[in-house]
């Protein structure tokens, strides 16, 4: 009863609040192009050593805010205690275990000036905002005393985060996909069918899963494919060749938007094959968070589009043991289709988190130095080591190069990557941490897929991402569901091109993307 | 006659018996989720998840997740973190909203018209989010309890509550303290305040579950975990199976321990409510009619 009121009012304020941003923004904005140079020592040493500027006999606070959860609390967060001692400092970091939490936090703190030193900008139209309110440091000066931050993301990497040439936050590494089709094996042993290879003997699968009480408990309470929402087609959407409705790559050699490529008309039509015939989860389009997952562990659901941490951790395959000892989860290649073999898309620009400094830290050299030079350490070996894996001798040991973990990593490590502000080399990364998944690591990484572009494009003004993409998803479940006929696909176009100004976005992104070196 | 009354005495039990099952359907209805929360919190969660996630009346009891959370989790901390705000908070509230609802709610006050203006407007329009934050951070009050207590010192609406109240005690009683020699500040203290005990209780309970359930000045002052009240532990608790997956290494708590935290942030309220009931009805009651 207090809450809905605050709401509003928060919401209220907000507007008013980005009005009053802007206006200060643009007047500070101009007044400093400081050139970096002159300013601070030189860079130290690119070695890999990266060792803490000699200078710091004063312990600097810095405080770090981002979303996450499980920190512990201050004593008990080794990370902190040796970062702290690496790099004399005291860093507080907050974390928010709330996405809207948190953009309220920042928004509520960049308004009002009390910057926090470093923070994670929530997503790309945020870190537009407030490039073009003046907020974010221009890192471009600073690219020499970032050399082991920026060695590590990759140069390349930096473009998700430029505008107009200069560049404004640090991005992680990049990540690897995690996303497969899962099936019961057991499933398809008790019906003697094969693990289905083309998208055909998918939808027979599925419906097999589905009228054949597949879990003999003699009712027919069982469905074929889950996921959450129309996600749970990407295979089939790669089958077809196509990316997820509003994905843009390249299609041999040329720029696609999947929206208009034929195969897309194609992949609607059979996922409503799908749907047609009973054998996908009727609360698909209503599954939020894990809900998908949990129907796989409960043994609901016979096949589920999902990541490999959320069926196969260690956390999971206990409890599907416990509902089923004899359950087994296989992964599953993507089906073939008429327009070849991919699992769904993985967006290339993407980025696990973007991490930003404020524009007023320009002036507080010290504290804008401890930042470097903490951005610099969890980049290179031994800062890197340590947000990764923990202490070294204590949750891990080194043989040769080779990173060996010791039993209380599982137990103690499990929130180091809060620290991660960098990012991690995901893959040998994970199969150190993750060593009994190995394989299903493995298997995801490898799978074809139809690389994305979507993560390096900045939206127009006059564009509405928001509500176009919800206009997309919208739609595109009509179709799906056989709600709106296929034969009106192409008015649903022109009403996506004129009324939500789709148009103008599609000629903006092939633009940049076209500068950014993709296409022709 | 007699007969009319028989008809009109089984119409009214009929009447009163259908009452009652509406009523208790009711009630029921309001208990089954409270119900469902506190048996799969003493459910193992393997037991959970073979009933496919759903236990009514718990088969095998454990206290497991009560454990963990007592001891392995920041939800002790963050309990005495809520109990200071709430008991520490509703004082300063109650002492603050009866000084100011006493002179209110006398006649004589010089101005008084133009004061309750200033508090009716107080009701309607706010300084919003970011000057209140500024107001927060320029007092130095960010990262402190204080900054949780402080800023809600005094409800607006439960001012004119408590003014309502006084205004029902009769006049005479003033005039006959007055006559013995008190002062204001003696009045309020020995006359007025013993007199409203429902009040001042049915408004400290306003107070204080608005405490217990602190949660958006916490997220929006403090950053120092070790100053997060109970309600934003366990919404953190919560939320962690409601996102999709940021990271490998995120735990996800299992349903069992979510539900023992909702049960661990709600009970100490649950609790205190049906001993102050009584007041609580008396209080509202007599606000409102003669308000």
């Amino acid at each position: 009863m207090i809450r809905t009121p605050r709401m509003f009012r928060l919401m209220a304020v907000m507007l008013l609040a980005s009005g009053l941003t802007t206006a200060c923004g643009s007047n500070e904005g101009d007044s400093s192009d400081a050139p970096a140079s002159g300013s601070g020592p030189s860079p130290s040493a690119p070695s890999d050593s990266a060792s803490p500027s000699a200078d710091s006999g004063k312990v600097v606070k810095l405080d770090i805010i981002e979303t996450g959860n499980n920190l512990p609390p201050p004593d008990k967060d080794f990370i902190k205690r040796e970062l702290d001692k690496a790099l004399h400092t005291d860093i507080s970091l907050t974390v928010y275990a709330s996405g809207d939490d948190y953009k309220n936090q920042l928004n509520v703190r960049m308004a009002s000036g009390n910057f926090p030193d470093l923070f994670m900008v929530p997503d790309r139209s945020t870190l537009k905002q407030y490039v073009q309110q003046g907020l974010l440091l221009d890192l471009s000066p600073y690219k020499d005393q970032l050399k082991a931050a920026v060695d590590f993301v990759g140069e390349d990497s930096l473009k998700k985060t430029s505008f107009d040439g200069k560049v404004y936050a640090i991005p992680k590494a990049p990540n690897i996909p995690y996303n497969t089709y899962w099936i019961r094996k057991d499933w398809l042993d008790k019906l003697g069918l094969q693990p289905p290879q083309t998208i055909d003997e998918l939808l027979s699968t599925a419906v097999a899963f589905t009228e054949q009480d597949p879990d003999g408990n003699g009712k027919k309470d069982t469905i074929g494919l889950t996921g959450s929402k129309l996600s749970a087609f990407a295979p089939v959407f790669g089958a077809f060749g196509v990316g997820n409705p509003g994905d843009f790559y390249l299609s041999g050699g040329k720029l696609m938007n999947s929206l208009y490529e034929p195969g897309m008309k194609d992949a609607l039509a059979f996922i409503n094959k799908m749907i047609a015939s009973g054998s996908v989860d009727p609360e698909l389009m209503a599954n939020t968070g894990l809900q998908h997952q949990e129907k796989a562990i409960k043994g609901q659901a016979g096949i589920v589009w999902i990541d490999w941490p959320n069926l196969s951790k260690d956390q999971f395959t206990e409890q599907i043991e416990k509902v089923n000892p004899n359950a087994e989860w296989i992964q599953l290649a993507p089906p073939k289709g008429p327009g070849g073999q991919n699992d769904g898309s993985f967006d290339i620009g993407g980025s696990p988190g973007i991490y930003a400094i404020p524009k007023a830290l320009e002036k507080n050299e010290e504290k804008l130095r401890k930042v470097f030079d903490l951005l610099n350490y969890v980049s290179t070996k031994d800062g890197s080591n340590l947000v990764q894996f923990g202490v070294q001798g204590r949750h891990f040991n080194l043989e040769g190069d080779k990173v060996v973990p010791t039993d209380l990593m599982a137990q103690e490590a499990g929130f180091t990557w809060l620290y991660q502000f960098t990012g991690r080399p995901e893959k040998s990364y994970l199969q150190v941490k993750f060593e009994k998944q190995a394989s299903f690591i493995d298997f995801a990484d490898k799978q074809p897929r139809i690389q994305t572009l979507n993560g390096f494009l900045m939206t127009p003004d006059g564009y509405n991402a928001a509500d176009a993409n919800r206009y997309i998803e919208e739609e595109t479940v009509k179709f799906a569901y056989g709600k709106r006929p296929l034969s009106e696909y192409d008015a649903f176009l022109s009403t996506l091109e004129t009324s939500m100004n789709y148009k103008s976005f599609l000629d903006s992104a092939f633009q940049q993307l076209k500068e950014l070196g993709y296409g022709n | 006659m007699g007969g009319r009354h028989m008809v009109r005495g089984t119409e009214e039990r009929v009447f009163q018996i259908v009452v009652a099952a509406v009523l208790s359907l009711c009630g029921l209805a309001a208990l089954f989720p409270l119900l469902y929360v506190l048996s799969v919190s003493l459910t193992p969660f393997s037991e959970v998840l073979r009933n496919g996630g759903f236990i009514l009346i718990p088969r095998s009891i454990t206290f497991d997740a009560y454990r963990k959370l007592l001891t392995e989790s920041n939800v002790p901390q963050a309990f005495g973190v809520t109990a200071f705000i709430t008991v520490v908070g509703t004082l300063l509230n109650l002492a603050v909203t009866s000084l100011m609802a006493y002179p209110l709610s006398r006649k004589q006050l010089p101005g008084r018209n133009l004061f309750l203006m200033l508090i009716v407007f107080t009701l309607l329009f706010s300084g919003g989010i970011i000057p209140t934050y500024l107001v927060v951070k320029s007092l130095g009050l960010l990262d402190s309890v204080w900054s949780m207590i402080l800023p809600n010192m005094v409800w607006s609406f439960n001012v004119l509550i408590m003014k309502s109240f006084y205004e029902t005690l009769p006049e005479e009683l003033f005039e006959s303290a007055r006559m013995d020699g008190a002062k204001e500040f003696r009045i309020l203290a020995r006359i007025v305040l013993p007199l409203s005990v429902p009040v001042t209780l049915t408004i400290g309970l306003f107070y204080a579950v608005g405490h217990w359930n602190e949660f958006f000045q916490a997220i929006m002052y403090v950053t120092d975990r070790e100053l997060f009240p109970l309600q934003v532990i366990v919404r953190e608790i919560l939320i962690q199976t409601q996102q999709p997956l940021e990271n490998a290494e995120n735990m996800t708590p299992t349903e069992t321990l979510q539900m023992a935290s909702v049960i661990l942030a709600s009970l100490p309220i649950i609790v205190v409510y049906p001993f102050l009931q009584k007041h609580f009805t008396k209080g509202m009651l007599l606000g409102s009619v003669k308000g």
